[in-house]
């Protein structure tokens, strides 16, 4: 795929790695789910670009709660 | 650190709003000293949490009793740690176990953080000097204002137990501030290990590491941003103290064939199976109690942590 149109997703995989990088190393958890929801959001946003993708990583984000049960989610 | 920019997020400055309310609710009702308004929002923060921490609790408890089934999986898959975290996290699917925390409440720390941050910069016009300066003020006003907004100020009390001059100011800015600063490392080193208690060892080790690398960034925010800090990593390893000892003694409901088939080799006899069955009969409650236990310690003794 074209490069500028591929730009909008490596935004989002480095909007990630910032998260990554500053607010979730400073309150460090581990993921219920494998992979865990910052993984997941990049490759969902990899394979769906940005829009999808981000919109997966949030609803990913909102069954990683309390109440599910975790485990094995994989983007589809 | 963070762009001046993000100030005008309309999101953000109502989460200002929100914390300045809450800041101003402890301090002016409740009388408690600014600092003290700080750590008495951020408890009030992790009290909303806690009934997250039962669930944790629960799931912990359950982690305990499925600990064989679970090691025998790691050894199984001990050459492959990629299908053994995925059989683990099966495993914990079937069991309808999660030990791990979910990213959900972590996240929800964030605006309350944002929100902190953006009061204590604006702590000035927040709370001190609230009167607005006209934006066409002449020279001599502004001067006026400001001088009137520098009293205020100096007759307030910022401090936080006398060994911070200012939450508002930067941490740096006086020796207490470097005090809880090193503080801040120590407690966020605790924390993490409370928190990461299902993290590999790898994982582990940059939990440890990472508050001596983002020291240098909380030291120039304000003072009571490092004291919500220090307050929060605080309450977890409390919280998590507290939640170990829970899970040690509270006797879940032990799978039936698992007990029965554990219970004769760790047993010195006193807790029935027909041994002994007369002496155990006067305190039936104590023995059925401890029996559980005392297997459970075992098992947790054998796990990874």
């Amino acid at each position: 795929m074209n490069v500028v149109l591929r730009a909008p997703r490596y935004a989002g995989v480095g909007l990630v790695w910032a998260w990554r990088l500053t607010f979730g190393a400073l309150f460090p958890t581990t993921c219920k789910y494998e992979p865990s929801c910052s993984e997941y959001a990049i490759q969902a946003m990899r394979k769906h670009g940005i829009l999808k993708g981000g919109a997966l990583a949030g609803w990913r984000l909102l069954r990683c709660n309390p109440w599910s049960h975790g485990g094995h989610d994989p983007v589809r | 650190m963070m762009h001046p920019l993000l100030a005008t997020v309309p999101v953000f400055s109502q989460l200002e709003d929100v914390m300045k309310h809450a800041l101003h609710f402890f301090h002016a009702s409740l009388g408690l000293p600014w600092a003290w308004a700080i750590v008495a929002t951020t408890a009030v923060v992790r009290m909303l949490l806690v009934p997250l921490m039962i669930r944790q609790l629960h799931s912990m408890q359950s982690l305990q009793q499925h600990a064989p089934e679970m090691k025998r999986i790691q050894q199984k898959f001990k050459h492959d740690k990629q299908k053994q975290n995925e059989e683990l996290m099966k495993f914990y699917r079937e069991n309808k176990i999660n030990p791990a925390a979910s990213c959900l409440p972590m996240l929800l720390q964030f605006p309350v953080f944002i929100a902190l941050y953006y009061t204590l910069r604006h702590f000035n016009t927040n709370f001190l000097c609230t009167t607005p300066l006209a934006a066409n003020a002449s020279k001599a006003a502004t001067a006026h204002w400001n001088a009137a907004c520098n009293a205020t100020v100096q007759h307030t009390d910022l401090s936080f137990l006398h060994f911070i001059p200012s939450i508002a100011d930067s941490a740096t800015a006086h020796w207490g501030g470097y005090v809880l600063l090193v503080v801040y490392v120590a407690s966020q080193m605790a924390s993490g290990l409370f928190m990461a208690t299902t993290a590999q060892k790898s994982q582990r080790v940059i939990f440890m590491l990472m508050p001596l690398m983002f020291v240098f960034v909380i030291a120039r925010f304000p003072a009571g941003l490092t004291l919500y800090w220090v307050t929060t990593n605080l309450w977890v390893v409390g919280q998590g103290l507290i939640t170990r000892r829970l899970v040690q003694r509270t006797p879940a409901p032990a799978p039936e064939k698992r007990s029965s088939r554990t219970a004769p080799k760790d047993d010195d006899g006193t807790s029935g199976n027909g041994a002994l069955p007369e002496p155990a009969a006067p305190k039936p409650a104590p023995a059925a109690t401890s029996q559980p236990r005392q297997v459970r310690r075992k098992k947790s003794s054998g796990r990874r942590r």
